[in-house]
């Protein structure tokens, strides 16, 4: 075939799309290096990229340009979220961190608050075992017999005090405690301490320092900053 | 079925078309220096027409991006067989994209009738040396639109299975059922009268 027989070939041989003896024929012409060959196959090419290049554009997502980036090593693909996600989870983590350090701190406080409170409740009931221990001390019950009894003993002690062991104690209104009185013979009751009860209407309260052996002590319903003398009818009381 | 290909806004697309091939020079030295921005503006100039035409092709967004990406990293390392002075890089660029989707479509097809090595070799830099300026001119494009609107529904058709599918012209038969002979002449005479209308451009 001459140059010009296969002028109509050249777009389909640059494309691929060409077989059997015209491709073989333009493998020769071009092989031989001919000028007029040379030319049609450059004008192939640029026909080809004509054609092509009007084709109807969309536009790619902008993650494929980080991505081509990435391929050829310029960029890492994906930096920006791997950053994005370590940012979120070292916040997560700190405020996970935070969460756990409030928890810890608090069960903290409240274990040393409980700790306070054994500590004093033990104190306190070693002080009631001193008192009872003592020989001098003695010891007045009340609420026998009485049928919705506040009941319990006084402990006197001239020398260390007194110590009130009281239980079925009725529940106090808001704002009101109880309030022991030490009631000289012929004098006026003077203050002897605030209490509540336990859940269960139990208290014990000490009044330390000495105190008139012939004394009689009562117990009234007061407020919770105390009284300088009784307001409300006694509760219990016992005369020693 | 041609007429999809054309855009609305022709003569925007046509003008970004041919100042893209126009300055590609310089980008195609920086890109042999191994110049990450020259990476960048390659694919700020060529992204979209190369994801667009292998959108076109594969007609799958996925593929795609996986071939946008092949035919990038393709010619990122091929750069130094470019001749920067005489190449012309946008018609290898878009060679090398439509290569890569015609090689997925014959995966997916089992064709192979073209063979991976011979899409190799013609998509070789060296092949896309010393192109005339005005090969790529806007008024060539221009003429090329125009010539497209004369083609009959079968040369069209047989344009679109050759530039957009692959197909050989055997494989064109089959698939119109029309004898060989015939696709043939559809074939050269829709080629004849597009290469007529740009030659014509490039001698006025």
């Amino acid at each position: 075939m001459t140059c010009e027989d296969l002028r109509d070939s050249y777009e389909l041989y640059t494309l691929g799309l060409l077989d059997g003896e015209e491709k073989r024929e333009i493998d020769e012409h071009l092989g031989r290096n001919c000028a007029v060959c040379q030319k049609h196959y450059k004008d192939a090419l640029g026909v080809n990229a004509v054609i092509l290049s009007q084709t109807q554009q969309v536009v790619p997502p902008s993650r494929l340009r980080r991505r081509v980036m990435a391929s050829v090593g310029i960029e890492r693909a994906g930096w920006g979220w791997v950053a994005a996600l370590a940012a979120a989870c070292a916040l997560i983590v700190a405020m996970w961190l935070s969460l756990e350090k409030r928890i810890a701190d608090r069960e903290l406080t409240e274990a040393r608050r409980a700790l306070q409170q054994t500590l004093a409740d033990r104190d306190r009931l070693e002080q009631a075992f001193s008192f009872l221990n003592q020989p001098e001390t003695r010891q007045v019950n009340f609420g026998q017999g009485q049928p919705a009894p506040p009941r319990g003993n006084f402990f006197l002690n001239p020398r260390m005090g007194v110590l009130l062991i009281a239980s079925n104690l009725p529940a106090l209104p808001t704002g009101r405690a109880y309030e022991m009185w030490v009631i000289p013979k012929g004098g006026t009751p003077r203050p002897a301490g605030l209490f509540r009860s336990g859940p269960q209407g139990t208290a014990m309260h000490i009044l330390q320092g000495a105190v008139d052996p012939n004394v009689t002590l009562a117990v009234t319903v007061e407020p919770e900053s105390g009284s300088p003398a009784p307001t409300s009818d006694i509760l219990f009381t016992a005369g020693f | 079925m041609l007429a999809r290909l054309i855009p609305v806004s022709l003569a925007l697309v046509l003008l970004q078309v041919a100042l893209r091939f126009k300055d590609d020079g310089d980008l195609a030295r920086r890109l042999r220096a191994r110049d990450a921005s020259a990476m960048r503006e390659l694919y700020d100039r060529y992204g979209r027409l190369v994801y667009s035409l292998i959108m076109r092709m594969v007609r799958n967004s996925a593929a795609a991006e996986d071939l946008v990406q092949e035919t990038f990293l393709r010619v990122w390392n091929r750069m130094q067989a470019f001749d920067q002075e005489r190449g012309a890089l946008g018609p290898w660029v878009l060679t090398v994209a439509r290569n890569r989707a015609i090689d997925y479509l014959r995966s997916t097809d089992a064709r192979m009738s073209a063979g991976l090595l011979e899409l190799d070799r013609l998509e070789h830099p060296a092949h896309f040396c010393d192109f005339e300026d005005r090969a790529l001119s806007l008024d060539r494009a221009r003429r090329l639109k125009n010539a497209f609107e004369k083609l009959t529904p079968n040369q069209k058709t047989v344009v679109e299975l050759a530039y957009y599918e692959g197909l050989s012209q055997t494989e064109m038969a089959e698939r119109m059922q029309q004898p060989l002979g015939t696709v043939k002449t559809w074939v050269r005479s829709a080629l004849k009268v597009l290469r007529e209308q740009l030659t014509e451009a490039a001698t006025v």
